[in-house]
């Protein structure tokens, strides 16, 4: 686990680096963290300083921390009802789901999209899932992704995903470059679009528009 | 409608014959038994058939276990869906006491691993073991880290057992709609073969297909035991036997260092028969990590 956030910093660094030194990339200061470019002075005196490394370990924390406010509300939500645990009786466990998903919806009513995926981590994850849509892997990647799509699903933070609709299969040279997710929530990538699916719940969470390109 | 429900009871509830002289597997005693089924969820007539004649062979050759290799419930996973798609097709097998265990498919809801008769211990991937096999469930929907290092985990602590992993997208395939899932294999195949996994059933394509060992690995590919595209398989070289011509589900027996398989149509004819054989039954060290396992002689080509 910390092999892998040590690698997600790190290619993240790289990123966000490259991102900010051509100017095509401008990381703010999510919750009031250094705005320093990796490397630059101000970084290093921040970093001497005891102060945030880099502005990418922070849009690292940042998404952590926007993922964990999630699953708090989650969780809230699981325990303000019927819990969702296993039973033989089918209705027992819808009824259970459709309770957590109205409750997750009405706690998140005034959710929108780029809540959680920040543009700044949005331009992140795009540069992070790039290097594995190039080449064979990528174009199995791709055949993946249209392989398993669905017809329809609403791009939309809190709505629920379609009854019966299939659920694309993640390729998994993607998954591998980013951050990894608690067990209540899942990528998936409907056409181009990349979602935050609440498991239990079978809710849109946020998403990244085209974050496939 | 209440036709062609009369029908489909009348089906579920009395199961064909399955003649004594076409069980191909040896029947020891001690062995481990079971049946393989694949994208089963469409609660249609096919489904229904292939449950008919699951129930008339476990007269002939007793099992207790079911795999199910994902796309448990097409179309939608409401309470009637369980029903209709599952607990009709299967009545007489789970009065019988016989035990299903599931993997999902990309047409699964996750809260399938809550539903209690598919036996998945609230888990997206788990395992079990019966007798001298241990099997692992996988989600192959979602093959992210966690899962990996929980699977590492508990192959390297399963010893010397069989190991049998199964699950929904095949590894090798040679279905024209799908084909192989070539980056679950990136990502599997290593660890199997480090750990000594012996045989993976995978569904996901509709059909039959038996792959040539690779690495020391058997794979089956069962995705026709409710669906089925006719003319889609196009075997290559590394294809021992495919079948896409009808549904059916494999009777699986292990004994000892033997695993014999029995492809069975939905006619109750034979489709496939053979076995494979465990090389080596130590666990594996870092010196010597696989446990290959060798085909054996097939049975001759049945009519289909």
């Amino acid at each position: 686990m910390k092999v892998r956030l040590l690698v997600a910093v790190s290619v993240l660094a790289s990123v966000l680096a490259s991102a900010c030194a051509t100017g095509r990339a401008t990381v703010a200061a999510p919750l009031g963290q250094s705005t320093a470019r990796p490397g630059s002075t101000q970084a290093v005196a921040e970093q001497k300083a005891g102060g945030p490394v880099n502005a990418s370990a922070a849009i690292l924390q940042d998404f952590s921390a926007r993922i964990a406010a999630y699953v708090a509300v989650h969780k809230k939500a699981a325990g303000d009802g019927a819990a969702i645990k296993e039973s033989a009786d089918a209705t027992r466990i819808k009824d259970a789901q459709t309770g957590l998903t109205a409750r997750i919806q009405t706690a998140r009513a005034t959710a929108k999209a780029g809540d959680i995926v920040t543009p700044e981590i949005r331009t992140a994850f795009r540069r992070l899932m790039y290097p594995e849509l190039k080449g064979e892997d990528g174009r199995d990647a791709r055949a993946v992704i249209k392989d398993d799509a669905p017809a329809s699903v609403p791009l939309k933070v809190n709505a629920k995903y379609p009854d019966g609709a299939p659920l694309p299969t993640v390729p998994a040279n993607l998954l591998i470059n980013l951050p990894q997710l608690p067990k209540e929530l899942e990528y998936r990538i409907i056409n181009t679009h990349l979602i935050l699916l609440d498991v239990d719940a079978s809710l849109i969470v946020d998403y990244i528009p085209n974050a496939i390109q | 409608m209440r036709r062609l429900l009369f029908i489909a009871l009348l089906l579920v509830g009395l199961p064909q014959t399955a003649p004594a002289q076409d069980v191909r597997l040896p029947l020891k005693d001690g062995s481990v038994r079971f049946a393989v089924i694949g994208d089963t969820g469409t609660g249609d007539s096919h489904q229904l058939a292939v449950a008919s004649q699951l129930t008339a062979w476990r007269a002939k050759v007793p099992f207790d276990t079911v795999l199910m290799l994902g796309d448990n419930l097409y179309g939608s996973d409401k309470p009637k869906n369980y029903d209709k798609q599952f607990a009709l097709p299967y009545k007489a097998l789970l009065a019988g006491g016989v035990k299903f265990y599931a993997a999902l498919g990309n047409h699964d809801n996750a809260n399938q691993r809550l539903y209690t008769p598919f036996n998945m211990n609230g888990e997206k991937y788990y395992t079990f073991k019966q007798g001298g096999v241990r099997f692992f469930a996988l989600d192959s929907n979602y093959v992210d880290d966690r899962q990996m290092d929980w699977l590492s985990k508990e192959l390297a602590a399963s010893g010397s057992d069989w190991k049998i992993a199964f699950f929904h997208h095949p590894l090798y395939s040679y279905g024209a709609t799908h084909g192989s899932a070539d980056l679950q294999r990136e990502k599997l195949e290593p660890v199997f073969v480090k750990h000594g996994v012996n045989v993976v059933l995978a569904g996901h394509e509709h059909l039959y297909e038996r792959i040539k060992p690779q690495k020391g690995i058997a794979y089956f590919t069962i995705g026709n035991s409710a669906k089925l595209r006719p003319g889609d398989l196009k075997p290559t070289a590394l294809t021992a036997r495919g079948w896409d011509s009808g549904y059916g589900f494999v009777l699986i027996e292990i004994a000892g260092d033997e695993l014999f398989f029995q492809v069975i149509s939905d006619k109750g004819q034979t489709v496939d028969a053979g076995s494979v054989r465990r090389v080596g039954t130590t666990p594996p060290t870092p010196a010597s990590t696989t446990q290959p396992v060798q085909a054996g002689p097939a049975a001759p080509k049945q009519p289909q």
